[in-house]
């Protein structure tokens, strides 16, 4: 896989029309997601670095375990301001 | 071709025939499981969904063992053609044919499964709906292809498989869950733990949800600034009373002139 570009942020998107509120994104990336009390995903809001690989890979496994395919990673470049 | 006529590999077709049932009852009562959300708080719902993934893969192996040895066995006369195609065999075709059709729908399921992350996902879902008539083909295939599934314990074991599916899908289509069924009990929300936005986050909780419920905020974000804040961050900078914190997919920023 080569070198991981480590600057720049990510954002762990949720798409609420497929999102039926199973849960496993909390279960997977409980740094990056909440879930209300229904059951719905509530999704830390910032960019986060992506030097910050567990949250990252968190969120890829997020991405993953999701049985919706209702999650997207955005990922920024620095030059964005945030 | 000494070796395709020993009967170890006829053999080897009727065990793991058997053992394929086997793993694919688990299969479908796991996938039963992960629709109907079970799990959350011994076992994970993400765990209950790759135990689910995991199994199939290891049924998989196993049926394409039983296809192969059938295929390359000398004792029975069925081609690389019935694999795919019913009613092609020699050998018991209807049977064998029926097989055929179950192989062929758990592979457009296995496919469609493999390639989720690139298919849309209400293809992926419609096509996972015909899982349940793959096995209740694969039910029917090996009872009346069955050498063991006749009588004694093969019987028991076929019977057992096929009742399982059965009180799973009654349980999926009568039991089904609303669309949320509420939090899972690992989610770090359900332990109410305290010390959420202490530091804040730069954009502020939706008024209509208690401060403790926002999300807490990483290690790496910046601290709170003392105005209200400004943020033009990267996401189109929506105001915090929306129901969900999320701003659009980037499809359909695309789609949009």
């Amino acid at each position: 896989m080569g070198m991981r570009r480590r600057s720049g942020t990510f954002v762990l998107q949720v798409n609420p029309i497929l999102c039926d509120g199973f849960g496993h994104c909390a279960e997977l990336a409980p740094e990056l997601v909440k879930t209300d009390e229904w059951g719905y995903p509530i999704i830390v809001n910032e960019p986060v670095p992506l030097a910050n690989v567990a949250a990252y890979e968190s969120a890829r496994y997020a991405e993953r375990g999701c049985p919706r395919q209702a999650l997207h990673i955005q990922r920024f470049s620095e030059k964005k301001p945030h | 071709m000494i070796a395709l006529t020993t009967p170890y590999l006829w053999y080897t077709t009727r065990a793991t025939g058997m053992v394929t049932l086997i793993l694919f009852t688990m299969v479908v009562a796991l996938g039963t499981l992960v629709a109907n959300r079970i799990g959350g708080t011994i076992v994970g719902r993400f765990e209950v969904n790759e135990l689910h993934r995991s199994l199939t893969m290891v049924a998989m192996t196993f049926l394409a063992i039983h296809i192969l040895t059938t295929v390359l066995d000398s004792y029975v006369p069925t081609g690389f053609i019935s694999v795919l195609i019913p009613m092609t065999s020699q050998y018991k075709r209807v049977a064998v044919g029926i097989g055929a059709i179950s192989f062929d729908l758990i592979l457009a399921v296995w496919t469609s499964s493999l390639l989720k992350l690139r298919i849309p996902n209400t293809t992926w879902r419609f096509i996972h709906w015909f899982s349940w008539l793959g096995f209740s083909a694969a039910i029917v295939h090996g009872f009346m292809t069955g050498t063991d599934s006749r009588k004694g314990i093969g019987l028991i074991v076929v019977m057992a498989c096929a009742s399982t599916v059965l009180v799973a899908a009654l349980w999926r289509f009568f039991g089904r869950p609303t669309r949320a069924a509420g939090r899972t009990a690992l989610s770090p929300l359900a332990v109410t733990s305290g010390p959420q936005n202490t530091s804040g986050s730069p954009r502020p909780a939706p008024p209509s949800r208690p401060a403790t419920r926002s999300a807490r905020p990483l290690k790496e974000t910046r601290p709170a600034p003392a105005t209200p804040p400004s943020k033009s961050g990267p996401q189109p900078s929506s105001p915090g009373q929306r129901p969900f914190p999320t701003s659009p997919l980037p499809k359909e920023k695309k789609r949009r002139p």
